[in-house]
């Protein structure tokens, strides 16, 4: 898959727009993205920091990505999710990694992390399952 | 008053999400959520993107946590489930309910589900956060009180 067909495919689905994000890296095991920080992504009105559901989002997105099979292809479906929130979302770009774990004819388990500017003081990190059927 | 306090401070997330707060007390809160194009998965608007839906399941457990825990000072989400239970397809609202079903001194235990305000309010999703707790004098409300909004 071309980075820029992904974007492209991205930039058909309203709440991927929402996010903002942009896609920088991709290949069967791996994607990388970036998301610049918005006003409407505030979770917390008094630290200005990211909203957890908007960290979450952003992580399931780019999860779904990593295991469809071309660009064309439906959107898998979402089963489940665990996020754990390690450090707090300041303003700033957060990038996030989405690696798979397994993908099977039925289920995809894609782990992700988030981070601001050193991957390894990550934001939050996940795991999300998907029915591929 | 909680609900309008929470409307006139709030920014960012919520304010794009246009809740309306139902209900709001120490036992709980049930919030309401337009339906709203940008949320969507598709132009067409036929199906929510589950991300929405785990944001909104964050914002209540914040609301009901701020509501039970006394002398709340700051909170943080230390992490988050949510399963879905159905395709979200549908341009009804969403309802939303949460509720804090157990506090320590350090830790609260939020629990909350998701559906479509259509009739036969078959769950959407479901979900659980447990959140880490500061307490004492001077909480959230008397901060976002005198700083107001962006501090």
């Amino acid at each position: 898959m071309k980075l820029s067909d992904i974007q492209a495919r991205c930039d058909r689905v309203p709440f991927f727009r929402h996010l903002g994000f942009s896609v920088t890296e991709a290949n069967d095991t791996h994607f990388i993205a970036r998301m610049p920080f918005e006003q409407r992504h505030i979770g917390n009105p008094v630290l200005d920091t990211y909203h957890g559901g908007i960290i979450a989002s952003f992580m399931e997105a780019i999860a779904s990505l990593t295991v469809v099979d071309d660009v064309s292809s439906p959107p898998p479906k979402p089963i489940n999710l665990t996020v754990d929130f390690l450090r707090p979302g300041l303003p700033g770009t957060l990038n996030t990694r989405a690696t798979v774990l397994r993908k099977g004819r039925r289920m995809a388990s894609v782990e992700t992390i988030a981070w601001l500017e050193d991957e390894g003081k990550p934001v939050a990190k996940g795991l999300f399952h998907f029915l591929l059927v | 008053m909680i609900a309008n306090f929470w409307n006139s401070r709030a920014k960012g997330l919520i304010t794009e999400m246009d809740l309306q707060i139902e209900r709001a007390d120490r036992q709980g809160v049930e919030i309401r959520m337009p339906f709203n194009p940008d949320f969507c998965l598709d132009e067409e608007g036929t199906m929510v993107h589950g991300g929405v839906l785990t944001a909104l399941l964050d914002s209540a457990f914040g609301l009901a946590n701020f509501l039970a825990v006394d002398d709340v000072q700051t909170m943080a989400t230390l992490d988050l489930r949510v399963d879905y239970l159905r395709p979200a397809s549908s341009r009804a609202d969403v309802i939303v309910s949460a509720n804090c079903y157990r506090q320590t001194r350090h830790i609260a235990f939020g629990s909350g589900k998701i559906w479509f305000d259509t009739g036969d309010c078959e769950e959407v999703a479901r979900g659980s956060a447990t959140f880490a707790l500061t307490r004492g004098k001077g909480g959230l409300l008397e901060k976002m009180n005198t700083r107001g909004p962006g501090g």
